[in-house]
């Protein structure tokens, strides 16, 4: 092989790099206009009850038929979208669920609008929760039904168990903070960045962005425009397919909804950093005092090893107080447990589990 | 035969000179962005999408969230109307909760063993029908 000039050589290495970075925004172009799999379930389902934002919705089998099987009504935080829980096909942590032969249902809260920053704790466990449990049990025909809570949605069911323990007859708990004194997490970044300050008596809508800038705050330069564009550059030589994935999860990180302030501002006055209420037998909902000593159906909470949302000691901690709680902690991070491409682990164990066939705790 | 052809072609490539090269990719250059502007004269969508990724983020059906976007919905806010629509949305909720608590007594009562015959049942309730989906 002869040996370029340097000039030449530079030449060729310009050229190559003008060939590379023209193949990515090709890719990016290909991926733009893919109409791929975003902002809504994997899993076919029915609208079976609506009330202001909140939609209740059914899975369906293959047949558009709901299935038979014991009810399991999923609870997500209502401060972010709900399809987390059935984000793609075969990454499906409601789809597995149903899949084993549960009639599944998932809550999703919506988009909160200005007038919905009066929404407090009574208002979902009393209110939306409560008629969400109501309507799957008269269509299932089941007194008491199973719920799943992934995040705020496991406190709001952990609550709503306390407060209607005998509608519930299994209760999972996936990376839910009991113990508010454990550092770290998303209850700590956002008092840090002056949650404290939220009015109840006159709370506004928090605006996404806000709410985002919390969760960016717990890994440091994702909120930085350079640190997001080279990621994307970078990530524009996976094929397709990855990024059609990539592209679902990001919608779902990147499409947050504003919150109510009543909602945070009573979640901080409550379980917040130095008051713990959870702990210390102190939690309120609607000016009544919620006894988790009526937490005696079956439990199982699940902590993540790599959980910088809830941190796993915060989670782990609800043994002390719901004594028969079965805790687990898997390897992963808060949403990779559950959405992540090694989630099978938790949607097994939680069948498994809602079978009846845990350890018992 | 074959082989021979090959040959011949081989050094053809070799005969490409570096600025010939460097049209043609240039050329591509130009097609790639012919692509993306045909996209945007097309499809708002793509235009959202795009204006995403230049953002960093692959979000897609809505655009990435903004500081300004979320000041106008703060700045429309009424506290007198916000108030009442969230009354109302607490009454539609009384509403069902009525709703609930009557289908569910007509449940049991339907499925209560029948009284004997001779004792009218004050109840004027019809029984459940047997739901479905809704």
């Amino acid at each position: 092989m002869k040996e370029l000039p340097d000039q030449q050589r530079e030449f060729e290495a310009l050229l190559e790099l003008s060939r590379r970075g023209r193949a990515k925004l090709e890719r990016l172009h290909e991926v733009l206009n893919t109409p791929g799999h975003f902002g809504k379930g994997a899993t076919p389902a029915e609208v079976v009850y609506e009330e202001n934002k909140l939609r209740l919705l059914r899975l369906l089998d293959d047949d558009g038929q709901p299935r038979d099987g014991p009810p399991v009504l999923f609870i997500p935080a209502p401060v972010s979208r709900y399809f987390i829980l059935d984000l793609m096909p075969g990454r499906s942590f409601a789809g597995h669920v149903a899949a084993a032969g549960h009639d599944v249902y998932i809550a999703d809260f919506g988009t909160p609008t200005s007038e919905d920053r009066f929404n407090d704790l009574s208002y979902y466990i009393d209110g939306l929760i409560r008629r969400c449990v109501r309507k799957v049990a008269a269509l299932s025909g089941q007194r008491s039904i199973n719920l799943v809570g992934y995040c705020l949605g496991g406190t709001l069911s952990l609550l709503y168990a306390a407060r209607y323990p005998d509608s519930v007859r299994r209760l999972v708990l996936l990376t839910t903070m009991v113990d508010g004194d454990v550092q770290g997490g998303i209850a700590w970044t956002a008092h840090r960045m002056g949650l404290e300050g939220e009015s109840y008596d006159s709370p506004r809508l928090v605006p996404a962005i806000e709410v985002k800038s919390w969760f960016e705050m717990l890994s440091p330069g994702s909120n930085s425009l350079i640190g997001r564009v080279t990621d994307l550059w970078n990530r524009l030589d996976d094929s397709p397919e990855r990024l059609s994935a990539v592209r679902t999860m990001a919608t779902w990180v990147d499409d947050v909804v504003p919150a109510p302030g009543r909602l945070l501002a009573e979640l901080y006055r409550q379980f917040g950093p130095g008051r713990n209420s959870l702990m210390r037998g102190t939690a309120e909902v609607g000016g009544r005092v919620v006894n988790l000593s009526c937490v005696a159906m079956p439990v199982m909470a699940v902590s993540a090893e790599k959980d910088t949302i809830a941190p796993p000691e915060g989670v782990d901690a609800i043994s002390a107080v719901v004594p028969q709680a079965q805790v687990v902690r898997l390897a992963g991070g808060h949403v990779g447990i559950v959405a992540g491409r090694a989630a099978t682990a938790l949607w097994q164990q939680t069948v498994e589990f809602l079978a009846g066939e845990g350890k018992k705790g | 035969m074959a082989e021979q052809k090959e040959e011949e072609q081989e050094p053809a490539k070799e005969e490409t000179t570096l600025v010939e090269r460097w049209l043609q990719e240039q050329q591509q250059w130009q097609k790639t962005a012919m692509n993306y502007l045909d996209s945007m004269a097309k499809s708002d969508e793509f235009l959202v999408h795009l204006g995403n990724a230049m953002r960093g983020s692959l979000l897609a059906g809505k655009p990435y969230p903004t500081e300004s976007q979320d000041t106008a919905a703060a700045e429309a806010a009424d506290d007198r109307i916000d108030e009442v629509l969230f009354a109302l949305h607490k009454i539609e909720g009384q509403i069902h909760d009525l709703k609930f608590s009557i289908d569910e007594l007509r449940a049991e009562r339907a499925s209560a063993p029948a009284k004997p015959a001779g004792k009218k049942s004050r109840n004027k309730l019809k029984p459940l029908k047997p739901k479905g989906n809704e």
